[in-house]
C-alpha cells in the first residue's frame, strides 16, 4: 500500500463531486490510497505568465510546502502532492519548476509563508492521478481489477490543454498523447480517435463570452460523432463543464438532439472496477450518463 | 490593403520593452512563421492573427495592439508556445499585453456584472480563471 498527498482543489468539491469520490475509492482499490492533505487553499487555477508577479506564486507555494509536512505522516508516500484536476495540476507544476529554478522568487515567497511557520523546501514534485496509474499502478494492475469491461462504449479521449500544455506541465506526448487511450482501453472500452482531442474548449471564456466556447464545443462533439464515438472522456472539471453544459444548451435551442454523455476517467474506472454507482454523482451532470450504462448493460 | 505611417521613437521602445519585462520574451525572435496563427483554435475570431499582433508589438504600436481583441479571445491554451520554431513563449506574450491593459483599466470584466444565476451556476474554477486573467 502506498499512500499518496492529494490535493482536491475547490471543483472537486463543488460541481465535480463524482470525479472525486470515484478517484478515492479507486485509489483504494488499487492500493495506491489518495489521502486529502489538511489546510488547503484554492491554486489560482491559472499560472501567472507575468514574469514580475509574485502574489499569484504564493498559493500554490504553500500548497507544495503543506503537502511535503503531509507526507511525512503518511504510509509509504513519496514526494508527491497528486491531483486530479488538470488546471491544478498544470499550475502547481509550473509554480514548482518557476521557483525551483529561481531563488530570487522563492525567497521573497517564503518569507511570506513564514507568517504561518512554513518554508517551501523545493522538496516535491507535482504529480496527476493519471501519472501515478501509469508510472506506479500500471495498467496491468488495472486491467486484472477490472470486473465488468466496459464492452459497447466508445470513447473520445479529450485532453484539452492543460495535461499537455505548456512543456513544464504535460504529462505525456503533447502531439500524439496515450494515457487517456491506454487507461480506456485497459478498461475493455473501444477508442475512438478525433483529431480535436486537444482544441482548446473555450475555457474561462464560458463567463463573459460564451458564444466562443459554443463554437470550440460544437466542433469538438461533432468531430467526435463522426467518428463513431458514444462518449467522451475528460480530466478536467473545466472541460467536463463546457462539453456537457454547452450541449444541452444547443439542444435546447434545437441545434443537437444527440448528446454524447461526459465521463472523468475515475467514473469509467469505477464503473468498470465494480464501485457502488452513487458515487460518480451523475445526477450532476447536465447529459446524464446512465442512460447509455443502462442500454449497454453496465449498470 | 492600406498603408499607414509607423512611428518608432521612444514611447514604441517602451512599450516594446514593456512586454518583454512582463513576458520574459525577446519579441524580435519572432520571424513571422505563423505556425502559432496557424495552429490557435480561436484565430477565426481574431482581429489581427497571433503573428500579425506580435507584429504590431515588434513596431512598438502600443495602441494598436491593445485596440485589437486578439488577447482577449486567447484562451491561454499553449498551444502556439509549445510549437513556435523559435521557442517564444507567445501565450506569455498574450499575457503581456492583457496585464499592461490591465494594470491601466483593471476590469475587462465586471463582476458586479455577471447576471447572479451565471455565478451560481459557473464552477468556480471557470470564475477564477476568468477574474485571474481579465481584472487586474
Ligand atoms: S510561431 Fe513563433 S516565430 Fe512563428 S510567427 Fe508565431 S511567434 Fe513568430
Ligand atoms: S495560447 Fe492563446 S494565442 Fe496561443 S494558441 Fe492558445 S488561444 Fe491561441
Amino acid at each position: 500500500m502506498v499512500q499518496y498527498s492529494y490535493f482536491p482543489g475547490c471543483n472537486l468539491k463543488t460541481n465535480a463531486k463524482g470525479f472525486e469520490k470515484s478517484a478515492l475509492a479507486v485509489s483504494k482499490q488499487l492500493d495506491a490510497e489518495l489521502v486529502e492533505m489538511p489546510n488547503w487553499n484554492c491554486c489560482g487555477t491559472v499560472h501567472t505568465l507575468a514574469s514580475d508577479n509574485l502574489m499569484k506564486r504564493i498559493a500554490p507555494t504553500r500548497i507544495l510546502s503543506r503537502s511535503s509536512k503531509h507526507v511525512e505522516i503518511l504510509e509509504n508516500s513519496p514526494k508527491e502532492v497528486v491531483t486530479l484536476c488538470s488546471m491544478c495540476n498544470s499550475t502547481l507544476k509550473v509554480v514548482n519548476k518557476d521557483i525551483k529554478n529561481d531563488e530570487s522568487k522563492l525567497e521573497p515567497i517564503n518569507f511570506q509563508l513564514e507568517v504561518d511557520e512554513e518554508e517551501y523546501q523545493k522538496d516535491m514534485e507535482v504529480k496527476h492521478f493519471l501519472e501515478i496509474l501509469r508510472d506506479s499502478v500500471g495498467y496491468e494492475k488495472i486491467e486484472k481489477s477490472v470486473k465488468k469491461p466496459l464492452k459497447g462504449l466508445k470513447v473520445f479521449c479529450y485532453y484539452g490543454c492543460m495535461l499537455l500544455h505548456p512543456d513544464e506541465a504535460k504529462i505525456d506526448d503533447e502531439e500524439m498523447p496515450a494515457v487517456l487511450e491506454d487507461l480506456s482501453e485497459s478498461l475493455g472500452a473501444e477508442i475512438i480517435f478525433s483529431p480535436l482531442f486537444k482544441h482548446c474548449c473555450g475555457s474561462y471564456h464560458i463567463v463573459d463570452q460564451e458564444d466562443i466556447v459554443n463554437t470550440q464545443v460544437q466542433k469538438i462533439i461533432q468531430s467526435a460523432k463522426q467518428n463513431g464515438a458514444n462518449a467522451v472522456v475528460v480530466a478536467c472539471p473545466l472541460c467536463a463543464y463546457n462539453l456537457d453544459a454547452q450541449q444541452k444548451s444547443m439542444e435546447k435551442q434545437g441545434l443537437d438532439k444527440e448528446l454524447l454523455p461526459i465521463f472523468y476517467f475515475t467514473q469509467l474506472m469505477a464503473i468498470a472496477m465494480g464501485e457502488a454507482s452513487n458515487i460518480n454523482h451523475f445526477e450532476e451532470h447536465h447529459i446524464n450518463p446512465e442512460k447509455l450504462l443502462k442500454k449497454l448493460k453496465l449498470i | 490593403m492600406s498603408y499607414g505611417y509607423i512611428k518608432i521613437g521612444s514611447e514604441e521602445k517602451a512599450f516594446i520593452a514593456k512586454v518583454e519585462e512582463i513576458s520574459g520574451q525577446n519579441v524580435y525572435s519572432c520571424y513571422q512563421c505563423g505556425k502559432c496563427s496557424a495552429g490557435c483554435a480561436f484565430s477565426y475570431k481574431m482581429d489581427k492573427t497571433v503573428n500579425q499582433f506580435i507584429h504590431l508589438i515588434q513596431l512598438g504600436q502600443k495602441e494598436r495592439t491593445l485596440d485589437a481583441n486578439t488577447h482577449w479571445i486567447c484562451a491561454s491554451c499553449f498551444t502556439c508556445t509549445v510549437r513556435c520554431p523559435r521557442e517564444i513563449d507567445v501565450a506569455a506574450l498574450m499575457e503581456a499585453v492583457r496585464e499592461i491593459s490591465l494594470r491601466e483599466n483593471p476590469e475587462k470584466v465586471r463582476i458586479a456584472d455577471l447576471p447572479k444565476e451565471s455565478l451560481e451556476k459557473l464552477p468556480n474554477i471557470a470564475l477564477v480563471s476568468n477574474f485571474r486573467k481579465k481584472t487586474g
